[in-house]
């Protein structure tokens, strides 16, 4: 090879070498998309935790897109993956847990941070969300917005009644309501949540130690059916279908959300999220307070489950996009941001890190109903019954409870008749997800 | 229509609208016999009709026809959301809504609703507009007044409504239970089906309305007056002389209440029952998104849109042939 040739070629590997690298300074930085469930003052936060990560490195830009709730946003995911136009990173409810982790449109979190480098603590989830999250020793979700629901109640009134607080067991509740309507305090002892299935069916089949489905809740297989029509829930919702045809508990319709009757004072206690903490500091004027969810008399209470969203990496993304997922992430679950995460919202922080932080600080001294669903959720050791549910297509089954509950309440069907039907239709959606799953 | 990335459009229900050549097809096939009139308008030379249709033809090939064929391949696969899996089912989306109890339901209620619905706009708007006439004073205020919920978008109308019918806060709850009446659409079926009947004719009354008003100011003066001197009262007039005139435009407003009732209701009773209490009020259409948008059960919800379409399809032709017989387009 001449001396000239030793040059052009030279010459033409610097010029490729310069072509490669001009877009890396040229191109300022690689944005990412993140589609998020949250609105309101929640969604508010969102933006502000993104804009957070953006001022801190000047490498990345993360996007959050509010995609409507968390249906609509999966639903805009379904859509968008299908045409491969999906974002990097999405929230799912953990409804939508199975869905997502089958999918095939995922990579598992921690599979993106090890491959760019990052070396997280993944161990350090506290148990029921790591319980929840981690599949065959992995987190598959980084959890993000976390909650579990408490017991919220209307202090001035249980005082005017003469009660200190609520009573720890449904059967003592159970006169307290009653108590609170004969009195004249308040026509309306307890709104019924939104998502009462959560907090008042599912949650209570876990504190108080039964089982829902077969197969330890879905997490032993697919091939798992609904069981709560055999279970004290028929009891349970004996109870509620008492209260509401005694006008104990009220619902509040469309056009008004359960937190706004209670925040109002027109109704004197919810079973809610903790992320409730931002509207109810907010909103209510007056002596408000929390406390643990009731448990039956004679129960030994286990853990509460949680609820919320959990941040997906989504599938066919490029290097570089990883690696702002991979950065946000990282940004994400460090103990500062989710300490002022979870100061800001009310949701549960996820790390004992986190939560240990908030706790020197003093944190829960000054705000003592924040420190409700962490300590709730961490009661004990998770069991078959308490860990949590994995239920193929649970959206679906929970629609159809929701359903046949509000069957009961208007008057179409009996207790037993709802819960039957329910487990049954819910049943055919296992089959059915089953059978489209079997290979997994 | 499930694959679409914008799922505006279906919440809208646009993609379902019966496409306007469909009518024009019909009325070329059943009113045939008829050479003249309007029955049997066409041109001389089909090229410049076809220049004329390709605009309308497109927009009907990209939201109709190509949704539609989705929709129809869906319709016979069970599939995972993301389309991992597909498998062929045959008729087993179908056998299955047909077996359930709640789609009946759902499909006997949807009938019902619409009826119920379009008989009561009608009938209102036609009063309304036989007594536009009548008015003396403030014809601008009583036309006003009327044509104003229709400049409101229906997902605002239903939370208006949502929100004045609440039985916990709203003031015309306050007001039922006053008289002593148990209003509570949360948990009484029948009042949160009455909740929707009233809010599709309040949101739907001014359609009509505009057409009636509009058809009335058409017919010729000269006959009414000839009527009144023979001695017809108003409302004689009116059943004798003006509703056979304007009976194309009743038959076509016929046509439009049935697919606002099957389709266009969707935003009223997303934003003011979400289908509740107990299903008792998730029509058809609703459920086509409830099961697929929501539930993501895209087999059942593409088996539900053909069926929704079918019915569409069979009960307009049903009406050309019952109806249009007696309507006499030539004047």
């Amino acid at each position: 090879m001449t001396v000239f040739n030793k040059t052009l070629a030279g010459t033409a590997l610097c010029s490729v070498l310069a072509l490669a690298a001009t877009p890396a300074f040229s191109q300022e930085r690689v944005h990412i998309e993140w589609w998020y469930a949250l609105s309101g003052r929640l969604g508010d936060l969102t933006q502000e935790m993104i804009a957070n990560f953006n001022a801190s490195q000047d490498q990345y830009e993360v996007v959050g897109i509010h995609k409507g709730n968390y249906e609509e946003t999966m639903a805009a995911m379904v859509a968008a993956y299908r045409v491969g136009q999906q974002p990097t990173l999405l929230m799912a409810a953990e409804r939508g847990f199975m869905t997502m982790l089958n999918s095939g449109a995922i990579v598992p979190v921690n599979q993106v941070m090890a491959e760019q480098g990052y070396d997280t603590d993944w161990g350090d989830f506290i148990a029921p969300v790591a319980g929840f999250y981690v599949v065959d020793g992995e987190p598959a979700a980084l959890p993000f917005n976390s909650s579990t629901p408490i017991f919220w109640f209307n202090q001035d009134q249980f005082t005017a009644a003469g009660f200190d607080g609520p009573a720890d067991t449904w059967q003592e509740l159970d006169e307290q309501l009653y108590a609170l309507k004969e009195q004249g305090i308040t026509e309306c002892p307890m709104v019924l949540p939104s998502d009462f299935q959560w907090s008042l069916l599912e949650n209570y089949s876990a504190i108080n130690d039964m089982p829902f489905g077969t197969s330890a809740n879905g997490f032993d297989g697919l091939d798992t059916e609904f069981v709560y029509n055999t279970t004290g829930m028929v009891g349970q919702v004996d109870r509620l279908a008492r209260w509401v045809e005694d006008g104990i508990l009220h619902l509040a319709g469309e056009g008004m959300s359960s937190t706004q009757m209670f925040v109002s004072g027109n109704c004197a206690t919810v079973m809610s999220s903790t992320a409730s903490h931002a509207s109810v500091e907010a909103g209510a004027q007056f002596d408000w307070n929390a406390t643990f969810m009731p448990h039956e008399e004679g129960v030994e209470p286990r853990n509460s489950t949680i609820g919320g969203g959990a941040i997906w990496v989504v599938a066919g993304q490029d290097d570089g996009e990883y690696a702002a997922a991979a950065a946000f992430l990282d940004f994400v679950a460090s103990p500062d941001n989710q300490a002022w995460w979870s100061e800001q919202t009310g949701y549960v922080p996820v790390t004992t890190a986190a939560y240990e932080q908030m706790a020197a600080e003093g944190y829960f001294e000054e705000h003592p109903t924040r420190e409700i669903a962490i300590l709730q959720l961490s009661r004990g050791e998770p069991n078959e019954n308490s860990r949590g549910f994995r239920f193929g297509n649970h959206n679906q089954t929970t629609a159809i409870l929701v359903e046949e509950m509000q069957a009961i309440w208007t008057g179409q069907k009996t207790v037993q008749e709802a819960l039957d039907s329910s487990v049954a239709r819910g049943n055919v959606i296992l089959r059915q997800y089953e059978q489209l799953h079997a290979g997994q | 229509m499930l694959v679409s990335s914008d799922s505006s459009t279906i919440r809208e229900g646009a993609p379902w609208r019966l496409p306007a050549s469909l009518f024009t097809g019909l009325r070329a096939r059943f009113g045939a016999q008829s050479s003249e009139g309007l029955k049997a308008a066409h041109f001389a030379r089909p090229g410049i009709a076809i220049v004329l249709l390709a605009p309308q033809l497109l927009i009907l090939l990209f939201f109709f026809y190509i949704p539609a064929y989705k929709a129809l391949s869906l319709a016979f696969v069970q599939t995972d959301p993301f389309g991992l899996t597909t498998m062929f089912v045959g008729l087993d989306n179908f056998m299955r809504l047909f077996a359930s109890p709640e789609y009946r339901f759902s499909a006997s209620l949807s009938l019902v609703f619409t009826f119920v619905q379009s008989v009561i706009t009608l009938s209102c708007a036609a009063l309304l507009a036989f007594a536009t006439d009548r008015v003396v004073r403030g014809k601008a205020i009583f036309k006003g007044i009327i044509l104003l919920p229709y400049a409101i978008a229906p997902v605002a109308s239903g939370t208006i409504f949502a929100f004045v019918f609440n039985a916990n806060v709203g003031p015309f709850a306050n007001f039922l239970h006053e008289l002593g009446l148990p209003w509570n659409p949360a948990l009484r079926p029948l009042d949160a089906q009455i909740l929707v009947v009233v809010a599709a004719v309040w949101n739907h009354l001014c359609y009509d309305y505009i057409f009636l008003v509009a058809a009335m100011l058409a017919v010729p003066r000269s006959l009414m007056e000839a009527a009144a001197l023979d001695g017809a009262r108003p409302v004689r007039r009116f059943f004798t002389v003006t509703l056979p005139l304007i009976m194309p435009t009743f038959f076509f407003l016929m046509i439009m209440n049935l697919i606002y009732g099957l389709f266009d209701t969707f935003a009223l009773i997303d934003t003011m029952t979400q289908g509740g209490p107990a299903a008792s009020t998730s029509t058809l259409v609703y459920k086509v998104y409830q099961d697929g948008f929501v539930q993501l059960d895209l087999g059942s919800s593409a088996a539900q849109s053909v069926v929704l379409m079918a019915i569409a399809v069979v009960f307009t032709i049903l009406q050309f042939r019952a109806v249009e017989r007696r309507v006499n387009y030539g004047v």
